[in-house]
């Protein structure tokens, strides 16, 4: 039991990144126009994400440091703060987006619009934020999130072709109605879902939060190794209930509604209740790891005291950067704004920042002054380059993309 | 005249915020063909919530019609202010608004049922949305 709940860590960043709402509506979204076809994207990503979620733990518990931490000694300031620029913008725009999501997921639950429970989420998360220990929060919301395996078992129950869904994810071609710019950009949004930045920073951080030492390296692979391929697998089912129910209607998802119906006309009421209850538990848990990112990212480039292993009043600023984070993350949902617009956008300029965060990575795992004898070895190495070089592209592609397809339209 | 300019602009402006143009009859057919995609997609999402009445909460099925009739009337909203540039255009606008009106109608029908209790008649709503999502289908094949 307690070696399953120390790869909670790996399971609540993996749904956080994988299905937080962003991903959630992209995922059934690309089912729903285009099958399975982009399903190896999805394998693409966790294999990615595998790679250097894998470094990144191995510098948090080889060095006792976070990515972050690294990134400015490493590095330099400018190259640090070009990192943080990168990604402190996207980190409050997903923050503002996963407490929208899990407002909508109340109002599935309730009926109430979802504006009204924007200010008791954004207020539980601060709470929870403030007052949980790290251990309870990554334990309490990684294991919820399991709840959306229903998607799963709905699949299994819609009793969908399966012949044809493995013919659609083995012939990785748009459908004909659909350009392949259009597809391209999906496939990039997907793969800057898979391999958010926030995961990495949450992740080596998280490390660093548990005190993980040389002796934790099997817990920090099994957390990448287990939480991410979860992650993956949850996407895929998204994906192949939308493919099931929703494309042969030529229905086009755009909402959460939407997106949960195949698993309440496939597993029934309690299916509805349990997905619901997912929902709001990723995106609750993503709000969580993105805000709390937030404070790790910016403490560690000023070298502030940070994390929940200490007590708040020893790392003032680092709650101080979550709170005003939240603050200005509520009031920009509060807005109106569309917070599954928000993330659809935030997930192409994430792919854009992506060689910014990773890149790092790469060269901290490198570097023996760090590392000493647990620098990446040919097989790392060799899977992080071939990455940074697609990553590359993919920043190069993803903003004259989005452009060009009017953002998948 | 330099006096007037600030005021045709703004009424430009106004002009330009309340109504979107079409530059010819095939962009017109276009936006046409778009919104009922769009209009098609939401009624398919309904009769599929509506056809599996018995497995959904009414909570839930009561934010999916309220979206829904939402995205209906915003789609309505849109297209009827785009100012048709031939009487073909206009014929073709007519045509459409027809079938999408009616799905707005029985989207709001629908939710007005659910706020009171749940829907009277599931198999004949799910009839007539489909007969709905048919039309707008065809619509949008002939004219993409």
């Amino acid at each position: 039991m307690k070696k399953f709940l120390g790869i909670t860590l790996g399971i609540l960043t993996a749904i956080g990144g994988f299905v937080d709402i962003g991903d959630l509506v992209a995922n059934a979204l690309v089912g729903s126009r285009f099958g399975m076809s982009l399903a190896w994207v999805v394998l693409l990503g966790v294999v990615g994400i595998c790679v250097f979620a894998e470094m990144s733990g191995r510098i948090a518990a080889v060095s006792g440091r976070a990515v972050f931490d690294l990134v400015r000694e490493r590095l330099g300031p400018r190259a640090g703060l070009a990192n943080l620029g990168a990604s402190f913008f996207i980190l409050v725009m997903t923050v503002a987006a996963e407490i929208g999501g899990a407002a909508l997921a109340l109002e599935l639950a309730t009926g109430l619009n979802y504006l009204l429970c924007v200010p008791a989420v954004a207020f539980a998360a601060w709470l929870v934020m403030w007052r949980v220990r790290f251990e309870t929060l990554e334990r309490v919301f990684g294991l919820a999130g399991l709840a959306l395996v229903i998607f799963v078992v709905a699949l299994w129950q819609l009793g969908p072709d399966w012949g044809q869904l493995w013919h659609q994810a083995s012939h990785p071609a748009p459908p004909q109605d659909e350009g392949v710019p259009t597809y391209l950009y999906y496939a990039i949004a997907l793969l800057g879902g898979a391999m958010t930045p926030y995961e990495v920073f949450f992740f080596s951080s998280g490390g660093v939060e548990e005190k993980w030492t040389r002796r934790d390296l099997s817990v920090s692979r099994a957390n990448v190794l287990i939480g991410f391929p979860l992650g993956g697998l949850l996407s895929l089912a998204i994906a192949a209930c939308a493919a099931t129910v929703l494309l042969p209607a030529h229905v086009q998802v755009d909402s959460l509604d939407q997106m949960v119906l195949p698993v309440a006309l496939g597993a029934g009421q309690v299916g509805l209740g349990l997905v619901i209850l997912g929902v709001f538990a990723a995106t609750f848990g993503a709000t969580l790891e993105v805000a709390l990112s937030s404070g790790y990212s910016l403490s560690q480039y000023f070298g502030w005291q940070w994390g929940k292993f200490v007590r708040p009043r020893e790392a003032a600023r680092f709650h101080a950067t979550i709170l005003v984070v939240m603050v200005v993350a509520t009031a920009l949902i509060l807005t109106t704004i569309d917070p599954i617009m928000v993330t659809e956008y935030s997930l192409v300029f994430s792919a854009a920042a992506l060689p910014l965060t990773y890149l790092p990575v790469l060269m901290i795992a490198n570097d023996r002054d760090y590392m000493q004898d647990k620098v990446n070895g040919i097989f790392s190495n060799t899977l992080g380059t071939i990455f940074m070089i697609l990553l590359v592209a993919v920043s190069i592609a993803a903003i004259p993309l989005m452009l060009a397809t009017k953002a998948g339209q | 005249m330099r006096k007037a300019w600030p005021a045709v602009l703004a009424g430009v402006l106004v002009v330009a915020g309340c109504s979107s143009p079409a530059w010819n009859d095939r962009d017109y057919e276009l936006k046409a063909a778009s919104s009922a995609e769009a209009v098609g997609s939401t009624v398919e999402v309904v009769r599929l919530a509506v056809g599996g009445d018995g497995r959904l909460t009414r909570p839930y099925l009561k934010v999916l019609l309220t979206n829904a009739a939402e995205q209906v009337q915003g789609v309505n909203d849109q297209f009827g202010g785009v100012q048709p540039p031939t009487e073909r255009a206009e014929q073709l606008g007519e045509q459409l608004l027809k079938v999408t009106e009616q799905a707005e109608k029985v989207v709001s029908g629908l939710l007005m049922e659910v706020r009171r209790d749940r829907v009277k008649d599931p198999s004949g709503a799910v009839r007539e949305l489909a007969q709905l999502g048919e039309s707008l289908r065809r619509f949008q094949d002939d004219h993409e």
